[in-house]
């Protein structure tokens, strides 16, 4: 078994360093690099010049950072609230013309989201929704709610109505067994549909650039720029930052998850 | 009564959110593909947009761009994503620590980079002055900067092909992992008391176990490099471009008469992608591809 192992492991290493390292490593050099001109394999001088100017510069990326969580977390607390009770439905109850619930609320993964924001931005315009975080808001919550509804729908799978029954017969209310009972088993669902709900709006760039028509500053308009030909120092470092905010987010909320669960795991075992 | 509608009512706010912001758009944007603006007073019903779509070269140069690229990406995403995920899961059945878990997580990174960021990579290592060009030069390869193929910003696409392979692998792999954990390790026993070679044993047992959802999650990278936007705007040409970035084009640069054209060219894009959507949809519940997952 042991000369098995290691071929694929030494396999799975040189992938790694050629397809996660070596990207990485470009983007880093890049970011500190000064005139790093062709065939030079390294760059012969460094210099903090571009991170100075993406952290401390009058650049506006803490704002666009900001800009851009709120957009997510709001779009992400909408979703969930929206999600909950239609997963509820969709995995629970047999009904007449739930193939076409599913079909709607599943649509924007396949049909190109872009699409219906090109088609109501007009509409948006005279609403005056256009050019505000609220618009922008909008624009990206069918592309993620889809997501969302899909995870907390493999949660209520997993939990049997007895529990609630149990619950019910122990005299505990409707609100009492929801917070009590299912919004735990829920929480996994929950937190891996608010992982794929932050991750894609926090990418969106076309959606953002429709309705926000330049005014809604995100990580991605800003990056924009400089990345489409601009400074590639600069566009590195940005680069590597939003790829860290996005990664940042998704360990925070596993991380988050873990001591939620630790935490109970200890209180229960008191009692 | 309640009883009946219960369900209807948990419904409800999420079905009204995705109507009124999702197809109230969709639908808008048919409208006005038909020339439908009671703003400045046309509320006929026309074809025009569309006959001018149909028999512009710029309509039929994209789709042809967009199938190549969405199919070169989507194949060789499956490819990589195949090797990766078999890969994985024979690290997992040699070793009975967490180590293959580790591994699966750090090469599902690229799902979690933004594509923008995943077409600049591409751009960092693929340009003729970029990374990979200064190795080969220093390699002694290549003497000139020119001696590089032109890989970003080309014609053909390779560029938005390389990057979507690189940010789909993962998906294809994350997709047929579960698939392949529910093999059993007697199997692999067994497989070898009758005399089979590993490799066997990956072709007759593996590869036949993978294939339904590896062919769903080829489909699926296809009809998302179908309908993407980003990538190809960033490491495309500006003629021809994708479809996306087409109706792009023609809804920003154009004039106001332009704009019926972008959105009838979205609507035929979106009739597509539902049509793709539809053979996913019946050939996974066909061969019962979620069975892993839910």
């Amino acid at each position: 078994m042991g000369r098995f192992i290691s071929p694929v492991k030494i396999f799975l290493t040189l992938i790694f360093l050629l397809v996660i390292g070596l990207p990485f490593l470009a983007l880093l050099l890049s970011s500190v690099s000064l005139n790093w001109q062709w065939p030079e394999v390294l760059p012969e001088a460094f210099s903090w010049r571009a991170w100075d100017y993406v952290l401390f510069g009058s650049s506006g990326t803490w704002q666009a950072i900001g800009t851009s969580l709120v957009i997510a977390l709001v779009v992400t607390a909408v979703n969930i609230v929206l999600a909950v009770p239609a997963a509820n439905a969709l995995a629970r109850y047999q009904f007449r013309g739930k193939w076409l619930m599913e079909a709607i609320i599943f649509a924007p993964i396949i049909i190109p989201p872009f699409v219906a924001v090109m088609g109501i931005h007009l509409t948006f315009l005279r609403l005056g929704l256009t050019e505000t975080i609220f618009g922008v808001v909008l624009a990206h919550l069918s592309p993620t709610l889809p997501y969302m509804v899909r995870a907390v729908v493999i949660s209520y799978n997993t939990l049997a109505v007895d529990w609630e029954n149990q619950a019910r017969m122990l005299g505990a209310g409707a609100i009492q067994r929801f917070l009590h009972v299912v919004l735990p088993h829920l929480l996994p669902g929950i937190a891996a549909g608010a992982s794929l709900s932050i991750l894609i709006s926090l990418s969106q760039y076309l959606i953002t650039f429709i309705i926000g028509s330049g005014q809604v500053i995100t990580l991605p308009i800003l990056l924009f720029p400089f990345i489409s030909g601009g400074d590639p120092a600069v566009a590195a470092a940005y680069s590597l930052m939003f790829a860290g905010l996005a990664i940042v987010t998704l360990l925070g909320m596993d991380i988050a998850l873990k001591n939620y669960y630790q935490t109970k795991k200890t209180v229960t075992g008191k009692i | 009564m309640w009883r009946k509608s219960k369900p209807y009512l948990l419904l409800l706010p999420a079905i009204a959110t995705i109507v009124l912001l999702f197809f109230g758009g969709l639908f808008d944007g048919l409208l006005k593909s038909l020339g439908y603006f009671p703003a400045i007073g046309e509320t006929r019903l026309e074809l025009t947009a569309y006959a001018e779509v149909v028999q512009s070269d710029g309509f039929w140069e994209s789709l042809e761009l967009t199938l190549r690229v969405a199919v070169l990406s989507s194949i060789l995403a499956g490819i990589l994503g195949g090797i990766l995920g078999v890969s994985l899961f024979l690290l997992n059945e040699a070793s009975k620590t967490g180590q293959a878990r580790v591994w699966h997580r750090l090469f599902q990174l690229p799902l979690t980079i933004p594509h923008l960021v995943g077409g600049y990579v591409v751009v960092l290592l693929f340009m003729q002055s970029g990374l990979l060009s200064k190795l080969l030069a220093s390699l002694g390869v290549i003497d000139e900067l020119t001696d590089f193929p032109v890989l970003v910003n080309d014609p053909f696409g390779w560029g938005i092909i390389l990057t979507y392979a690189w940010k789909e692998a993962p998906f294809v792999s994350l997709l047929i992992y579960p698939v392949l954990s529910r093999i059993q390790r007697s199997w692999r026993d067994v497989s070898r008391v009758f005399g089979a070679e590993k490799w066997n044993f990956i072709r007759e047992i593996v590869l036949p176990v993978m294939l339904p959802s590896w062919t769903i999650a080829v489909f699926i990278v296809f009809v998302f490099t179908f309908s993407a936007f980003e990538v190809p705007f960033l490491l495309g040409v500006t003629y021809p471009g994708m479809l996306p970035v087409y109706s792009y084009q023609l809804y920003t640069s154009g004039t106001f008469a332009d704009r019926p054209e972008a959105l009838a060219v979205n609507i035929i894009l979106a009739a597509l992608t539902i049509a793709l959507g539809l053979v996913i949809y019946y050939f996974s519940k066909r061969w019962q591809v979620w069975k892993g997952w839910a």
